[in-house]
């Protein structure tokens, strides 16, 4: 391949500059532990544990279980299962309804009073209803779905409108079909959009998925065991999960971002 | 005879008999124009006169507020007809690097895929973009981007090219190329191009006729017949005074009172 040579030092300066942000964010790490570990000298209350109480707390948590006999990978696995269940349905329902609405934008006009309101009802409110109607796995899939939904939904909306007169035009010039204009033309334009949507679903989804377990309805999960800690006192177990919440969200959030420069290269490197 | 008259008979490729408006905004009332089979038609006319309106009609991609658009006597249709354009603004998918961006027209025709890696090697190599098949749209340069739209355009071996001051972009050695290569693929393969410019010299080298716009509402103003044999000489006598003519009637147009 002739493109291979030019192509590839953008590519090399990239890898490098991936690199010193790691060791960058390598040093961040350790000066926020550090500047934890003075704070909690310089307090020195047994309600501000340092940083490796909290390591000792995970220790025990990892190997024995909780108080109840649960493992902190169930807990783990029921948050991020729920999570993703809920996710995966917001996702699945919003970009075809996105792309719909956007394609028909005078159908959106005439529906939006019934459906934008629906946005501005948190995820939370729709608890007290989730507890009646729905138990176990639908209950927070809902709640989460609730959550992931619009974000998903919105973006893909906005990014129809986005899509270039022109390139619609080249694809009809050369006989392109309706359906070819929709995957061709309009998808490309709208993934990068989707894609974005998705991380916003997505810190929404991990937002819900918390007070939804905290109102019960569940033994495992991460927010019932920070509840569970909570009626014992015991901060470091309860600090143990709000980390593996952020650690957890904050991996999914990189495995789309990743997606997002792989797909997107043609755009990615427009923003360097 | 006047060149519009005669292809007003049955030999006519594309025959246009419409009117055209953009909401309140008329741009034309009752343009009948005519193109005969293997002709080279290139059309003048002032900035915002309806050229690319009027390919846009050709193309069959937008349909005339009233009368029809022919092609070999039937309504235009690019699923039918096999047409290709390039187009006037930055046309070029950015998410598809050079090499897809010229297989466009070749896959939504589903033509064999060693036809289109064929086709899309022997563009590249004629407009001069070879190893720069990888590149996506925003590493490459404006003329360049031109020049992958043109690729696209004479990829698909269509009968009816339509191109809208398509090698504005170029430095002068890569027009006059770009220029040939549009002649030779039109008298080679024996096309039928309809071709807006700017440039009279452009237009009265390049065409078999010259038709000359007014401003809005839009009528044509002259339609010329270029007899000069080709290859033409831009400084030949003959070839100075008919641009000087074309000249002419541009500059009346543009002294017209505008309503
Ligand atoms: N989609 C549209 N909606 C409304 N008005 C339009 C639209 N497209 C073009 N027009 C108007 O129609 C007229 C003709 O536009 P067109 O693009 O065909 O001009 P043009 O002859 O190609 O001009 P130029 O030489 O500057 O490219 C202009 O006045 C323009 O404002
Ligand atoms: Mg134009």
């Amino acid at each position: 391949m002739a493109s291979v040579t030019p192509a590839m030092s953008p590519m090399r300066t990239r890898a490098l500059g991936g690199l010193r942000s790691v060791a960058n964010n390598a040093v961040s790490i350790v000066v926020f532990l550090a500047a934890w570990q003075v704070a909690a000298m310089l307090v020195n209350s047994p309600f501000f544990p340092a940083p490796h109480r909290i390591v000792n707390a995970f220790i025990r948590l990892a190997r024995d279980g909780d108080t109840m006999g649960n493992s902190l990978w169930q807990h783990c696995w029921a948050s991020l299962y729920r999570v993703l269940v809920g996710f995966a349905a917001g996702v699945v329902l919003g970009v075809p309804m996105g792309l719909l609405m956007g394609l028909m934008p005078r159908f959106y006009a005439s529906t939006r009073s019934v459906l934008e309101p629906f946005r501005f009802i948190p995820p939370i409110a729709w608890i007290p209803l989730a507890i009646i109607f729905f138990s176990g796995l639908t209950r927070f899939a809902f709640l989460i779905f609730i959550g992931s939904f619009f974000p998903v939904f919105t973006s893909t909306l906005v990014g129809v409108a986005r899509v270039e007169p022109i390139h619609r035009k080249v694809a009809l010039v050369y006989g392109a079909s309706k359906r070819y204009v929709l995957t061709h033309i309009v998808l490309p334009t709208v993934l990068p959009d989707i894609l974005g949507g998705m991380r916003v679903g997505l810190g929404a989804a991990w937002l819900t998925i918390v007070a939804a377990e905290l109102s019960g309805g569940t033994s495992v999960g991460l927010g019932r065991m920070m509840v569970n800690y909570a009626e014992l006192l015991a901060i470091p177990e309860i600090v143990v999960g709000m980390i593996l919440i952020g650690a957890l969200g904050f991996a999914m959030n990189e495995v789309l971002l990743v997606a997002e420069r792989r797909l997107f290269r043609w755009r990615w490197q427009v923003t360097l | 005879m006047d060149a519009g008259t005669a292809a007003r008979g049955g030999d006519a490729k594309v025959r246009v008999d419409i009117s055209h408006r953009y909401g309140n905004l008329l741009v034309y009332e009752k343009l009948d124009l005519g193109v005969r089979e293997n002709e080279f038609v290139c059309i003048c006319g002032p900035s915002g006169c309806g050229k690319t309106t009027l390919l846009d009609l050709f193309a069959g991609i937008m349909k005339p507020s009233s009368g029809h658009v022919l092609i070999d006597g039937v309504p235009a249709d690019p699923k039918r007809q096999n047409i290709s354009f390039v187009f006037q603004e930055a046309s070029i998918l950015p998410w598809l690097n050079v090499r897809d961006n010229v297989a466009t027209g070749l896959r939504i025709k589903k033509r064999p895929a060693a036809e289109v890696a064929r086709k899309v090697e022997e563009t590249i190599a004629l407009v001069g973009l070879q190893g720069f098949e990888g590149y996506y749209a925003h590493q490459l340069s404006g003329g360049m981007k031109q020049r992958v739209a043109i690729a696209r355009a004479f990829a698909t071996d269509a009968d009816l090219i339509l191109m809208d001051e398509p090698f504005v972009s170029l430095d002068q050695p890569t027009r006059e190329k770009m220029q040939r290569e549009v002649l030779d693929i039109w008298a080679r393969r024996r096309r039928t191009v309809v071709f807006v410019t700017h440039n009279l010299e452009e237009a009265v080298f390049l065409g078999d006729r010259v038709v000359i716009l007014s401003g809005k509402p839009t009528r044509i103003v002259a339609d010329l017949e270029v007899k000069l044999p080709r290859p033409r000489d831009p400084v030949s006598e003959e070839f100075t005074r008919l641009r000087a003519r074309c000249a002419a009637m541009l500059h009346a147009v543009h002294a017209e009172p505008r309503e």
